[in-house]
């Protein structure tokens, strides 16, 4: 681990995000505005799988999604962006590792529900959903935010600044 | 002594500044984050709808939304208080910081003209097109929120 984080820190890439002062900021601001985008997006989906907001349609929620997706791009690049500056700030940061967990989480129950409850994406204004979707709705938001914070708790349960 | 000292000197300020409890300061400032998610994520929703991202979302299922974003709001005005007087004196003399609250104060304003002036237009709701009006609303609505969290973000690096 020691060796790869050293590695790591000598490429050029890295050098490129922690030897700018404006790229850190940069990177934090975009990662903000994506966190809202996910959060917002697939908040909305999600209160709708547990049972709120029964007046919308689910499947033209759907049609929103790409700007999540979008958002977690986004959140994506930053994120590799800070761990490519300063990966000894996460290899061993308990929060960073929790973090990681809950996006796979995250990740694993999206696939769960594009593969298990495809049916559900139908479901128009007014539609109760199923009792597997209210699940798979509850984790998916848990998840998140559980990604949100850890990703916030990252200086203080562990060493990142 | 000037306000700022005092709040900063109070037993809140302190507590909040110097707890080693992650029930301090680290709560505050997640809770802080939340808020600013259900707030600027709601209203993204409700944006990229009148932009003509979600055509068959219709307008005014999305009324309830607005509880989450108001209640993102308290949240962020109570631990926003709470951290401004943890720093009070610094806080005071950041211009990013005043250039955040009037970000914020215009962004609500359009947060809720959209709600009171479109949201329940039945024009717009079944006409299938949205009036220019509207879309450059929602347009100004998301780079205001943009705008306050990237005056929000920049508090922590521009002194």
């Amino acid at each position: 681990m020691d060796g790869f984080v050293a590695w790591l820190e000598a490429t050029a890439l890295s050098r490129a995000v922690v030897g700018h002062g404006w790229v850190w900021p940069l990177c934090e601001t975009i990662h903000f505005i994506g966190l809202s985008l996910v959060l917002g997006i697939a908040g909305f989906f999600d209160l709708r799988l547990i049972g709120f907001l029964k007046r919308v349609p689910l499947a033209a929620i759907r049609d929103l999604m790409p700007i999540a997706v979008v958002g977690f791009v986004l959140n994506l690049v930053t994120g590799l962006a800070f761990f490519i500056g300063m990966p000894h700030q996460y290899v061993r940061n308990v929060a960073w590792w929790a973090k990681v967990c809950c996006l796979l989480l995250a990740g694993l129950n999206a696939l769960l529900f594009e593969t298990l409850l495809g049916a559900t994406r139908s479901l128009g204004a007014g539609d109760d959903t199923p009792l597997s979707a209210k699940v798979i709705g509850a984790v998916s938001l848990a998840s998140w935010l559980g990604v949100l914070y850890f990703g916030r708790m990252l200086p203080f349960l562990g060493n990142a600044f | 002594m000037g306000v700022t000292d005092w709040l900063e000197a109070s037993a809140l300020g302190v507590w909040t500044r110097e707890s080693p409890s992650i029930w301090a300061y680290p709560t505050i400032l997640t809770l802080h984050t939340i808020g600013l998610g259900m707030l600027a994520g709601a209203n993204a929703v409700v944006d990229f709808r009148l932009l003509a991202f979600a055509p068959r979302l219709p307008l005014s299922s999305l009324l309830p939304l607005y509880r989450f974003m108001w209640s993102g709001l308290a949240i962020n005005v109570v631990t926003g208080v709470v951290l401004f007087v943890a720093e009070a004196t610094s806080k005071a003399r950041q211009p990013v910081f005043f250039v955040k609250l009037t970000v914020i104060a215009l962004a609500l304003a359009t947060t809720v003209k959209i709600r009171s002036s479109l949201l329940q237009d039945p024009a717009i709701e079944h006409s299938g097109t949205i009036p220019r009006r509207a879309r450059q609303l929602a347009l100004l609505s998301l780079l205001l929120w943009t705008a306050a969290i990237t005056a929000g973000r920049l508090m922590a690096y521009l002194r």
